[in-house]
């Protein structure tokens, strides 16, 4: 069990650690790498709490696509970072304000935590235990049935944002030549070509 | 754990109005021509009306179906088809706009039915994570929609700033959701209504609540959660101002409603509070803020949050009295606006529209029919007798009374009549100010028969007034179990 | 003590013995494959490939080995020093590491981990780290937009063979590869899938940036792309990670379609327990067969234009992959062949 404990500690702190340094790295791509680093060491954290399946989505939906996506942007972007940072300074206080109401409404939410004793048994969605079915098998089972609605929503919720990047952004440009490909394969000769018998001395 | 695919027949509407919005997306995708847009929004409106007709299918009782997950009633009947109803008026009313503005696009009606899915799925929500769900995709579908005129600057500005804090809203609805699961072990509203006690709410549930309520607070947009309303209001295109004044703060109410009322129902000694300071704070700012307004959009914003304010009085008492009062509220509220929005979308001059309410000037005797109209609908927001306006409040003010909240009905009484005076100022500006020049004429068929139908609810509610009220009072007592 | 040794030191002994035991051949694998590229291309194209150092120039890898490890290792000046360096440890490291989940034969595996087919995707789908960092690291435009290129291309066809996954997972069932493989002891699945087994072949070259799809390189435009600052053993480990992950990539494929370790037909001596003497066979026969359609790919079909590029991912790739993952799911759940 030592080795489980070391594991945890390790990328619990190492996720804390990058972190830290997404936010306080200098350069923005640092930044993204970073980021990179802590959702991987996240994804350790799930394989020891026994949830692979998760672990694995999030390498593959966060590391493998967005988090591309997201380093392909900040890599082109032109901006001073620096000249930000020094803006942002002014807005800490009232940051820091923000984040200190938040952590004493936690203190004393989690200092005064009483649960009614039917709280225990309405736990939501009992598990199907861990030895009898894959944890893939048991989130499916889940999914497709006591959440399929909500699931099925969160589909229609990509769908629209899907819609809304095309509506916002699509232009049909009319100046730029594209290629069609069925118009070339269907050219045919005749419409395209005509063999003219050039007799000398008389053009065509 | 042998749990099986459930029934989806109660989900029928919301999967009926989903899938008719993506085959809608698909036609509109493949079709070329010029109309194309109209087509698909008049398909759209078919969509909504027979979503409507499967709505009421259901009737009145109460059923939990999915899970936990939702819930078909009278009251969740009521409010979807109100806002079913406001979307299929807000596709009708784009239609012209959206071909003038040259943003005449199909994906505008498709939108308006994804964000009603939310809605309803908002409406019949019965557990927090399908209130969450419905709520982001009704929302995601706004911001979409609020920055559609994507040339003009105004129209990215309220997407954008919509979009910030909607987010920042829905964040709030999330920490509070998730405080509440955490002390209450469940997320389905049945569960809550069943262990939460009074006497032993905890502190994490009481923070939970209130961020719950903030949250929704933020979507109804009651002070003081209110600041993004003028600003979103004034830069989104015309109609989709309309349509956001009208179907998603009904959803929003409906939601509000039935998260206190019924999940949290037995801490309303909690709760009540809160709702009643919103609910002032509301009617006082919609009264005084709306008076120095001159774009008439933002002044529709300001008394939008009045009225939302009003019908936070029937929420706050808590009764079945104020839940039909809101009911009532609500209906008549729709088609006050509109009606408002019908005519405010006829203001064009020289092909240009206009948005001051000085523009109205003299209206009367170059546009007597369509001064006439918003005379009638500026007398009912100020709650003037004999109009659906008045009536609307009455209920309110009368539940408010019955559950002993007196100083808050004078109060509203008292808003009530500093808010008329911004109404009652733009029918004098309309009948004695000499006319600037006249509006565009030809304001299409579609947009006379959207302010002659709102007119004529408005006007003979006082005749006919049992097909709403009634409907109210069935759908309200759904609400109360037991 | 013997606590300590039997608990901890022993498996770790074992397993880094074993960790040896795959990587050793892999990287000679890798070297050869270097040699064998250069063989095909030059009979393809009427040569004699190498020939000079060593019998039929068989020393020519290690040759080659030997210069890049003595070469010195420039940094350009304006590189940003640590991704520079970072970006081809990663590509290297990221193709061995996938090799954790190969099964060479029944139970011959170094972590048979019940989400193998994950693993697998998401390691490879990690490869355009390495490409994107060199690329904007080495601050120069022409390795700047290989990179972008790279990941753009990697993005695009990820989701493709994502679904075409899958379409294998839902025939067997499982996303151990063990278990993948022998599942397809009735059929191969290259057979009843043909479409998604074309469709996932070509969505592994533009995964390996191989050619037709070797835009991020594109030496006739980009010079050599993302790697163009490279020089010396960091040159070498980004040369070994395309070919590692090229092996790596055939070993996916003919997991996932052509039976893996498992015999092409069920006849002695090729049954019952000589069927383990034999799958060590098989699995490499397979993998080769994949790696030489890659060179022969490479020798015989012209470089995509990018526009194309996009075109054949997210037009007709896509939609034709979900087009099958439907028709299979539904194939399946008539007919009743779904597992259990």
């Amino acid at each position: 069990m030592i080795v489980q404990a070391i594991c945890f500690y390790l990328f619990a702190a190492i996720t804390v650690a990058s972190g830290v340094m997404v936010i306080a790295a200098r350069n923005p791509v640092h930044s993204v790498l970073f980021l990179i680093l802590a959702f991987f060491n996240a994804a350790g954290l799930f394989v020891l709490a026994g949830a692979e399946f998760l672990a694995l989505i999030l390498v593959i939906v966060y590391v493998g696509a967005v988090a591309v996506l997201f380093l392909f942007v900040v890599m082109m972007l032109d901006i001073n970072f620096v000249e930000l940072r020094q803006g942002a300074l002014q807005y800490l206080p009232v940051g820091a304000l923000v984040g200190l109401v938040l952590l004493v409404e936690l203190i004393l939410v989690f200092g005064a935590w009483v649960a009614g004793p039917e709280v225990a048994q309405s736990i939501a969605a009992p598990l199907p235990l861990a030895t009898n079915v894959t944890n893939t098998a048991a989130l499916g089972q889940l999914l497709y049935t006591r959440y399929v609605y909500v699931f099925q929503a969160s589909g229609m919720i990509l769908l629209v944002a899907m819609v809304g990047a095309i509506v916002l952004t699509l232009r049909a440009r009319t100046d730029v030549r594209k290629q069609d490909i069925n118009v070339q394969v269907g050219r045919r000769r005749a419409d395209t070509l005509e063999i003219v018998k050039v007799r000398p001395r008389q053009g065509v | 754990m042998n749990d099986a695919l459930p029934s989806f027949v109660p989900a029928l509407p919301e999967m009926f109005l989903a899938a008719s919005a993506m085959v809608l997306l698909v036609l509109g995708a493949f079709q070329r021509g010029p109309h194309v847009a109209r087509e698909i929004g008049w398909l759209g409106v078919v969509a909504l009306a027979v979503t409507a007709a499967l709505v009421m299918s259901f009737g009145y009782e109460r059923k939990v179906s999915l899970y936990g997950m939702m819930v078909t009633d009278g009251f969740g009947m009521f409010m979807s088809v109100l806002t079913l109803i406001g979307a299929g008026f807000a596709i009708v009313m784009a239609m012209r706009f959206n071909e003038r503005e040259g943003v005449a696009r199909f994906e505008y009606p498709v939108l308006v039915l994804l964000s009603t899915t939310g809605m309803l799925m908002m409406i019949t929500a019965n557990d927090l994570i399908s209130l969450y769900v419905g709520l982001e995709l009704q929302n995601l579908a706004l911001y979409v929609i609020a920055s559609f005129q994507r040339d003009q600057t105004r129209s990215s500005e309220a997407g954008l700033k919509y979009f910030v804090l909607g987010a920042l809203s829905s964040g709030m609805l999330l920490y509070g959701a998730s405080m509440v699961y955490g002390f209450a072990g469940s997320t389905n509203f049945d569960t809550l209504a069943h262990t939460l006690e009074a006497s032993n709410a905890s502190i994490g549930l009481i923070i939970g609540i209130v961020f719950v309520a903030v949250g929704l607070a933020f979507k109804v947009s009651a002070v003081p959660f209110h600041m993004w309303t003028p600003d979103v209001y004034e830069g989104a295109p015309t109609p989709a101002t309309a349509f956001f004044s009208i179907a998603p703060k009904t959803a929003a109410l409906a939601l509000f409603v039935r998260v206190m009322i019924y999940a949290f129902g037995e801490l309303v000694d909690q709760w009540q509070q809160i709702i009643m300071a919103i609910s002032v704070a509301s009617m006082i700012l919609g009264a005084l803020a709306a008076i120095n307004q001159r774009n008439i959009k933002r002044l529709m914003a300001y008394s939008s949050i009045g009225h939302v304010g009003y019908a936070l009085i029937g929420l706050a008492a808590g009764t079945p009295a104020g839940v039909r009062g809101i009911l009532v509220y609500m209906a008549i509220y729709v088609f006050m606006n509109i009606g408002t929005f019908g005519v405010i979308l006829c203001m064009r001059r020289e092909g240009r529209l206009v948005e001051g309410i000085e523009d109205l000037a003299g209206l009367a005797r170059t546009q007597p029919m369509l001064a006439a109209a918003l005379a009638i609908f500026m007398f009912s927001m100020a709650g003037i007798p004999p109009l659906a306006g008045f009536f609307a409040k009455f209920y309110i003010f009368m539940a408010a009374i019955d559950a002993r909240l007196f100083w808050l009905a004078v109060l509203g009484v008292v808003t009530s009549v500093v808010g008329a005076y911004y109404y009652v100022r733009i029918v004098k500006i309309m009948y004695f100010d000499e006319p600037k020049g006249a509006f565009d004429p030809g304001i299409g068929r579609e947009m006379q028969a959207v302010v002659l139908i709102s007119a004529m609810v408005i006007l003979f509610f006082i005749v006919f007034p049992s097909p709403i009220v009634g409907a109210a009072e069935l759908a309200s007592a759904t609400l109360f179990p037991g | 003590m013997a606590d300590f040794w039997q608990g901890y030191a022993l498996p770790v002994v074992i397993t880094v013995a074993e960790i040896v035991a795959i990587i050793v051949p892999l990287l000679v694998a890798i070297a050869y494959l270097t040699y064998a590229e250069r063989k095909v291309l030059a009979w393809a194209q009427l040569r004699k490939g190498p020939n000079v150092v060593g019998p039929f120039g068989l020393l020519q890898p290690i040759a080659d080995g030997a210069k890049l490890l003595f070469k010195e290792t420039v940094i350009p000046s304006g590189a940003n020093r640590v991704v520079f360096l970072a970006a081809p440890i990663l590509t290297f490291s990221l193709s061995l590491m996938a090799w954790a989940v190969i099964p060479f034969d029944k139970g011959v595996v170094l972590a048979n981990i019940n989400v193998g087919i994950l693993y697998l995707f998401a390691i490879s789908s990690l490869g355009v780290y390495g490409i994107v960092m060199a690329g904007w690291s080495s601050n120069s435009k022409y390795a700047f937009l290989g990179a972008l290129r790279s990941a753009a291309q990697m993005v695009s066809y990820e989701v493709s063979m994502g679904f075409v996954i899958v379409t294998v997972l839902l025939c067997a069932g499982s996303l151990n590869l063990t278990a993948i493989v022998e599942a397809q002891r009735t059929i191969w699945y290259a057979i009843p899938l043909l479409p998604m087994f074309v469709v996932f072949f070509i969505s592994v070259l533009a995964e390996t940036n191989r050619s037709p799809f070797d835009l991020p390189e594109g030496e006739s435009e980009l010079v050599a792309g993302f790697f163009v600052e490279y020089s010396a053993m960091s040159f070498a480990l980004f040369y070994l990670g395309e070919y590692g992950s090229m092996i790596l990539m055939s070993a996916m494929t003919s997991i996932l379609f052509l039976g893996g370790w498992l015999a092409p037909f069920n006849l002695e001596p090729f049954t019952g327990l000589a069927a383990h003497l034999w799958a060590g066979f098989w699995f490499a026969l397979k993998v080769a067969l994949v790696l030489f359609c890659f060179l022969w790919v490479r020798a015989t079909v012209p470089r995509f234009r990018y526009d194309q590029l996009m075109r054949l991912g997210w037009k007709v790739f896509l939609p034709f992959s979900l087009f099958w993952l439907v028709l299979t799911a539904g194939v399946l759940v008539t007919t009743g062949w779904l597992p259990k």
